[in-house]
């Protein structure tokens, strides 16, 4: 069983906050396994998504409508879209039976009609060994405003 | 050219500067949010003895509280002695608030307790001078909880009208008859004016156009579906229900039907859910009403002037200036049915709804870019005429248009005027007159 070690760690998050920063997103599931989640809770860190609302629970095919809908030319939201840089910083591997949770902290920049905006949370990402490399096997986002009135976030965080 | 308030709003079109001049923005805090009804909330999200959360009528902030008999208040988050706000918290449970600048502490029924060092104030000084400013009235129709700071405002009951039976059967897609909202809050904001989403929640012309997006990617079916009710050949009605609320009425015109309605916002169940469900829906309320619950079930309502009815959602339109709006969406799960229910109605709602929803978004988008094209002057007027031609009066005696008929808006708008214009209230306040907009 392969250990996944914290520079390989911090070499798929940066590599991740690549794709999303350029809005790759098609090259950004290539990352995901096929059974991954995203979720992004709603009012704090987010204990059972089938009991409270998130701001995303999705699984593989939700996240690909999603991203299909953010590239379409109407999605008007993203029109024009948000430019984003992000930081990824205290990254904490802690391995588990088939892989490893990774913990880090982002700080986010958004760029939209003339605002910039500032996001940051906390990442946590299940990494699983398949297929001869480490896939995103569940991503996790809380953000720090969570719980606070936001006037748009149609971009993957 | 100066135009009179009352002016400002026309049979089919509305002023530009209504939706951009703070003088009208402090008015309409003062003669509709104070002055009438305004949702605060569901009794669910107060459910324990002690519970409360804080929620702002108009621009003032407030506190729903539940006291130890069961009894819902409306407080004003404003300590009597110098005016800090004594509850800091979104929502929680005690049986007292402290303003901590002093000590002043309070019920949760707002009765001043206690006052440190209360001798330094003298013999005549009493207490129950300085009970927190409370709402003067508090009103709940199946477990929407409705706040005034007018006394003399009318029932509840009376002030919802036409719009109670659809309420009815919001609700009574409950087999218990009751819905809950205890599963969170979306809370998104928007720099524009309120008035942008109310008109939108009831507004059956835009999503065709708003949510290409979202309804191309729920699959061909579904998709067309969700469109075709929107399409100018669609059979659906919009309606005035009296008093400034109105609906889109979505159920289906030529069959009734015992199987749920196709809806992208409710999402779907496994048979066996779905049949366990509807078994005890017609075990409650026999197959007729059933099938109108069913059919009538996929709604618009909009209750004047902050209340939307969306989907599974309780929406409330948050006013913060005459450019910047809050807007709140509780979701809501139904009483008594399995829970894979209300795991896809809140699964339906995310995709759809919230800061990052598949649609919302996008309709928030618009109230931006509309507050941006507004400035431009020479195109004074916003036309709301689509329908004025073809409206009728309803069976019930309601107005109703077709789906995609600027029927609501116009409705929103002649309560509006009525209520700013002193119409409503009393014919004796003179039309404002207001400032050139600069």
């Amino acid at each position: 069983m392969a250990t996944l070690r914290r520079a390989e760690a911090e070499d798929m998050l940066y590599a991740e906050a690549r794709l999303l920063d350029e809005r790759r997103y098609g090259e950004w599931l290539e990352m995901l396994t096929e059974d991954s989640t995203y979720w992004m809770p709603c009012n704090g860190n987010g204990t059972d998504p089938n009991r409270e609302i998130s701001l995303i629970y999705d699984d593989f095919a939700k996240l690909s409508d999603r991203i299909d809908r953010l590239t379409s030319d109407v999605a008007h939201a993203q029109s024009p879209p948000s430019k984003t840089k992000r930081l990824i910083s205290n990254v904490q591997v802690e391995p588990v039976d088939d892989g490893a949770n990774v913990i880090s902290a982002f700080i986010l920049y958004e760029l939209r009609r003339g605002k910039q905006r500032v996001f940051a949370g906390r990442y946590e990402h299940r990494i699983r060994f398949e297929d001869g490399r480490w896939k995103i096997a569940a991503k996790k986002t809380v953000l720090v405003d969570n719980d606070e009135v936001i006037d748009n976030l149609t971009f993957i965080v | 050219m100066e135009l009179k308030l009352d002016e400002l709003v026309q049979d089919s079109r509305v002023h530009r500067r209504i939706y951009l001049e703070p003088e009208i923005f402090e008015l309409e805090m003062e003669r509709i949010f104070e002055s009438n009804w305004v949702f605060v909330g569901h009794e669910s999200e107060v459910a324990d003895p002690g519970d409360y959360k804080t929620v702002p009528i108009g621009t003032q902030p407030a506190i729903m509280t539940r006291d130890e008999g069961g009894e819902i208040h409306v407080l004003m988050n404003r300590c009597t002695h110098r005016g800090s706000t004594i509850c800091q918290e979104q929502r929680g449970n005690t049986h007292t608030f402290r303003c901590w600048y002093h000590g002043w502490t309070f019920n949760n029924k707002g009765d001043l307790i206690g006052v440190p060092y209360a001798n330094g104030y003298g013999g005549s000084f009493d207490k129950r001078n300085f009970s927190l400013i409370k709402a003067a009235r508090v009103e709940r129709y199946r477990g929407l909880v409705f706040a005034s700071l007018n006394p003399e405002v009318e029932s509840l009951a009376d002030y919802l009208a036409s719009a109670k039976y659809y309420i009815d059967l919001f609700m009574d897609l409950s087999p218990q008859g009751e819905v809950e909202s205890r599963s969170g809050i979306h809370k998104y904001g928007y720099d524009g004016n309120w008035k942008f989403q109310m008109e939108n929640g009831v507004d059956g012309y835009h999503p065709n156009f708003v949510h290409q997006s979202f309804f191309e990617t729920q699959g061909k079916q579904l998709g067309r579906q969700a469109m075709q009710l929107f399409a100018g050949n669609s059979e659906c009605e919009s309606k005035d229900l009296g008093n400034g609320h109105a609906i889109l009425d979505m159920a289906p015109r030529r069959a009734a039907t015992t199987r749920p309605v196709p809806n992208l916002l409710r999402g779907a169940t496994s048979r066996a859910s779905s049949d366990a469900y509807i078994e005890s829906l017609i075990r409650r309320h026999g197959n007729d009403r059933t099938a109108e619950i069913l059919a009538a079930s996929n709604v618009n309502l909009a209750i004047f002037p902050n209340l939307l009815v969306i989907g599974i959602q309780l929406r409330i339109t948050i006013p913060v200036s005459a450019k910047r709006t809050d807007v709140h969406l509780l979701p809501t799960t139904l009483k008594g049915v399995p829970d894979e229910i209300n795991v896809a109605r809140l699964r339906a709602h995310e995709s759809f709804y919230g800061p990052a929803g598949g649609g919302a978004p996008d309709d928030v988008e618009m109230f931006t870019r509309c507050t941006e094209g507004l400035r431009v002057k020479g195109a004074e007027w916003l036309e709301l005429s689509r329908g004025l031609e073809r409206e009728r009066i309803g069976v019930d005696g309601l107005t109703v248009g077709h789906i995609t008929d600027e029927v609501p808006q116009r409705a929103f708008y002649r309560r509006w005027k009525a209520l700013m214009c002193g119409v409503a209230q009393s014919r004796q306040i003179k039309p404002l007159r207001v400032a050139r907009t600069v």
